[in-house]
């Protein structure tokens, strides 16, 4: 499968959710080539929704498909080798306990490919080296993934969701807990990948959010708005959706996100 | 320094009341606190196995109102209320005996609590002949009976005695290991075991320095090559799959005496008034046992550890 | 550590981004050759010592009258060779075991006892003596006979993985790594109630799970180390083989799975290779402290590295702790042993408040 080809992911009529609690109820999208930007308030199922089109949870109706193919009928490795995940950074899904170095990091994004068993090829050391390129980690491909800052970590962990090959990028919250100059590295990273992969982001930020070419708006489980980053419409019903806590206006080919205070 | 302030109260007491039972009992226990009572007790609580049999031998038996889990000779005990063990000691029921002494180990975990409780404790233990005869003159000075100690230890004299003389004379000076637990713990020159295994006529691998019940390293015992094992059945069976000891003469010639569990092993490992029978069970298992090959001289035997 | 004179984002290709971080790498592979060199000749050195350390302790005087004496062949051969290596074996199993946990539950203060092996042990062993002491009054002397002639080791080995088997089924499998924590909690202290009460019925089952919680070398022979030496030569490729996978761990179960790893097999797999580990050490040695715990943790603090080098580089650690341990418990109080379990908490428990001190327990 190359980068180029990037097959598209669909969602139709999900619900889901953990145990008793059912979080999303009936949503529909389908996910194509570029960045999309999934922004609501908090507990309003964003994440149940990513981790629902990663295949990291089984929906408890409706489906997703990858490529007219249901996510349910892939084995794991087809799933890894198509979709790619990164955790939240210091969230529940996403500690760091070991004494890898990036270069270590990245490498085990090979796996869908080689399997646990398999031995990495020159093929793979070059995924693994270009995927560090991409993400402008090479320079400190040795150093061990605690011993760096934030920024640099989210990038080494990008880099390993690159090398495995996966046309479809999920991201869980890649800027939060990033000071800004970080935050834009990653916002112009995700632009360029955009141009080749499906990438899916979660965020809560919303000015970094609509930086996506499209962004969609969740709330209370269900998928309130649908539309490109620049739509008016959109704004009106983000800002709504957080009871007009915000301002959203449109200039210069970026979003302006005001507090209301 | 306790034994002997104890003692001379009690030679003190002897002197100035006589025989017979006399109102005003003092002694000091084991952890030093002096007990004092107006009048011999009637309702004992014994929580020691050891304690049980020797308020028995000092025929109070009939006073006994409680025991602990373990306690069971001699037969009648048995029909008593269990008071639990070491260190869960059921205190209520203990309590709803009312008792107006109880007799414990000086280790046991709720003496504080019972005194606390308006009980009347008295902590002795045995870890050597001497010991075991001042908890005879002690229990007997608390029951106002203090002839029945001195009796009761004359008796187990005596009973060593026998023993002695009932030893082969082969076996005379012969080196001995007795082994209490399979860590392996050992009894040591220095614990009553040791003292009525001297008393036999035979020598300890362990010596006195090195404590009463030492764990021992168990290349010390094949080094020393004991002419004479004692182990709890289950253990003497599977002692010779022990790394080094199959080359052992003793077990290659089978004198190993191996002592069933239960009331055999109990006999053996209470230091109370069956002192004297131990010995004799001791004796006669010895005596069971095949000659061993005819030896070079053996060193001198050291003067015996037992008191007189 | 930084790399001296990196090129730039811009300049650098393919070829000179592998040349310029070279150092770093190197200087991580050195320092963990550094460490494996060092435990190896540790543990030659504690062998050499295990050797001469007898019931005279450890004087080399006494290993020379010995040797002359011709009484080599039993004493070393028989009694201290086999221990030696025993010990070394045991801690090799059990830091290979504590490495694997550490790993599988992504926590650094996991032990191979966490999911019930240890209070599985106990309860055999309990048993068996209980058993035997019981035979004729409340149970059939056939049933004892059986007991007996498992013996004490074939009930711990038997036990541990009981005990582990049972974890497994109360958290009905190995699906969520909460579960399988909290089951393992569940039954150890069911387990040790159980083992409790048998020791009310026998004061011999009481004294032998003593003795049998802080362990020991005492009695091992040659075809117990044959046993522990099989164990641990089918353990370590197994364990090596999912070096991988325990890596991927390390970023989290949402990215391990998304990386088209079978999480609930693998952590199955994983359990049930610690359980063997520690159930064959346990079998022979009795519930060592500290051992599988401190021997990971020593080697990441010296030489962190991806779980390759991590799992064989506990193993060794692990066997020269108990080793070391064990010299020392036979040496100091001669003839008289301490309890090797005493030892290594001494020593594992003051490594780790030591740890403490310095603040960093990663």
């Amino acid at each position: 499968m190359s980068p180029g080809h990037a097959p598209e992911l669909e969602a139709s009529d999900l619900h889901a959710g953990y145990a008793a609690q059912r979080v999303l109820h009936g949503v529909s999208a389908r996910f194509g080539r570029g960045w999309s930007a999934i922004v609501g308030a908090n507990g309003a199922g964003k994440t149940t929704l990513l981790r629902a089109l990663a295949g990291l949870l089984a929906p408890a109706a409706g489906q997703v498909r990858l490529g007219g193919v249901a996510l349910a009928a892939l084995t794991a490795r087809e799933r890894g080798q198509r979709i790619a995940w990164l955790a939240q950074l210091g969230g529940p899904g996403g500690e760091l306990g070991g004494e890898l170095t990036v270069r270590e990091t990245v490498a085990l994004g090979r796996l869908p490919q080689l399997g646990p068993f398999g031995s990495p090829g020159p093929a793979d050391d070059a995924a693994v080296a270009a995927a560090m390129q991409a993400c402008g980690c090479a320079d400190r491909a040795e150093r061990p993934l605690l011993e760096l800052s934030g920024g640099e970590r989210q990038r080494a962990l990008l880099a390993r969701a690159l090398a495995t090959g996966a046309p479809v990028l999920l991201l869980d919250e890649p800027t939060t807990h990033l000071d800004p100059s970080h935050q834009v590295a990653l916002v112009r990273l995700l632009r360029r990948l955009a141009a080749t992969h499906t990438v899916v982001t979660v965020m809560h930020d919303l000015p970094l959010a609509l930086a996506a070419d499209r962004v969609l708006l969740l709330d209370a489980g269900g998928l309130r708005a649908d539309a490109p980053a620049a739509d008016p419409a959109l704004h009106a019903a983000i800002a709504a959706c957080f009871g007009g806590a915000v301002r959203i206006g449109w200039r210069d080919g970026c979003a302006r996100v005001e507090p209301a205070l | 320094m306790r034994r002997v302030l104890a003692l001379l109260l009690l030679a003190l007491l002897h002197a100035t009341t006589g025989a017979t039972a006399a109102a005003g009992i003092r002694i000091v226990d084991d952890r030093g606190v002096a007990v004092k009572l107006a009048q011999p007790p009637q309702r004992i609580v014994s929580l020691l196995p050891s304690l049980t049999e020797t308020v028995c031998a000092l025929d109070a038996c009939d006073r006994l109102v409680g025991v602990d889990r373990w306690s069971n000779w001699p037969p009648p005990v048995r029909a008593l209320p269990r008071l639990g063990g070491l260190d869960d000691v059921q205190v209520e029921a203990l309590l709803r005996l009312r008792p107006d002494l109880v007799l414990a180990a000086v280790s046991h975990r709720t003496l504080a609590r019972l005194e606390a409780l308006g009980v009347r404790v008295v902590a002795l233990e045995a870890e050597r002949h001497a010991d075991v005869q001042r908890v005879f003159t002690t229990v007997a000075a608390l029951l106002g009976e203090p002839a029945r100690g001195e009796q009761a230890w004359a008796r187990v004299q005596q009973q060593i005695a026998q023993a002695a003389a009932r030893v082969p004379a082969a076996l005379h000076g012969a080196t001995v290991y007795f082994e209490v637990a399979s860590t392996p713990h050992a009894a040591g020159a220095d614990s009553f075991i040791g003292q009525t295994l001297a008393a036999l006529g035979l020598r300890n691998i362990v010596p006195p320095a090195m404590g009463p019940f030492p764990q021992l390293n168990p290349e010390f015992v094949v080094r020393a090559r004991p002419e004479l094992l004692v182990a709890v059945a289950r253990e003497a069976r599977r002692l010779a799959q022990r790394p080094g000891w199959a080359a052992l003469p003793a077990l290659r010639e089978g004198r190993v005496c191996a002592v069933a569990e239960g009331p055999a092993w109990e006999l053996l490992v209470r230091p109370g008034p069956r002192l004297g029978e131990a010995a004799l069970a001791l004796a006669d298992c010895l005596a069971a046992l095949p000659a061993p090959p005819p030896t070079t001289a053996r060193a001198p035997l050291p003067p015996t550890a037992s008191p007189r | 550590m930084s790399p001296p004179g990196a090129p730039t984002e811009a300049r650098a290709g393919p070829g000179a981004a592998a040349h310029a971080p070279a150092q770093p790498r190197d200087a991580r592979r050195a320092r963990c050759l550094a460490l494996l060199a060092a435990l190896g000749g540790a543990a030659l050195v504690l062998t050499a010592l295990g050797l001469a350390a007898g019931s005279a302790g450890l004087s080399w005087s006494a290993l020379q009258q010995d040797l002359a004496d011709g009484h080599a062949a039993a004493l070393i051969g028989q009694i201290r060779a086999p221990r030696t290596l025993g010990a070394l074996l045991v801690g090799a199993l059990l830091g290979l075991a504590g490495a694997i946990a550490q790993g599988v539950f992504r926590n650094p203060l996991a032990d191979p006892f966490l999911l019930g092996s240890a209070a599985g042990a106990s309860l055999a062993v309990v048993a068996v003596i209980a058993a035997s002491a019981l035979a004729g009054q409340a149970i059939a002397p056939a049933a004892a006979a059986w007991a007996e002639r498992l013996g004490l080791v074939g009930a711990a080995y038997v036990g541990a993985l009981g005990g582990v088997a049972l974890t497994l089924l109360l958290a009905r499998g190995a699906h969520q790594t909460l579960r399988l924590l909290l089951a393992g909690v569940v039954v150890g202290v069911l387990l040790g109630a159980i083992a409790e009460l048998l020791t009310l019925l026998s004061p011999d089952a009481l004294r032998a799970r003593q003795a049998f919680q802080l362990g020991s070398t005492a009695l091992l022979g040659w075809p117990a180390l044959a046993l522990l030496a099989l164990g641990l030569a089918l353990a370590l490729p197994l364990a090596l083989r999912s070096a991988r996978v325990l890596d991927a761990l390390t970023l989290g179960e949402d990215s391990a799975a998304s990386l088209g790893l079978n999480l609930a097999r693998w952590r199955l797999a994983l359990v049930a290779l610690l359980a063997l580990c520690t159930a064959l050490a346990v079998a022979q040695a009795g519930l060592v402290a500290f051992v599988g715990l401190v021997a990971p943790h020593l080697v990441r603090r010296l030489a962190p590295s991806a779980h390759g080098t991590l799992l064989a580089a506990s193993a060794l650690a692990g066997g020269v702790l108990l080793l070391a341990a064990d010299v020392l418990a036979r040496s100091i109080v001669a003839p008289q042993e301490l309890p090797v379990g005493v030892v290594t908490a001494v020593l594992g428990g003051g490594y780790l408040l030591w740890l403490l001190g310095r603040g960093g327990v990663r």
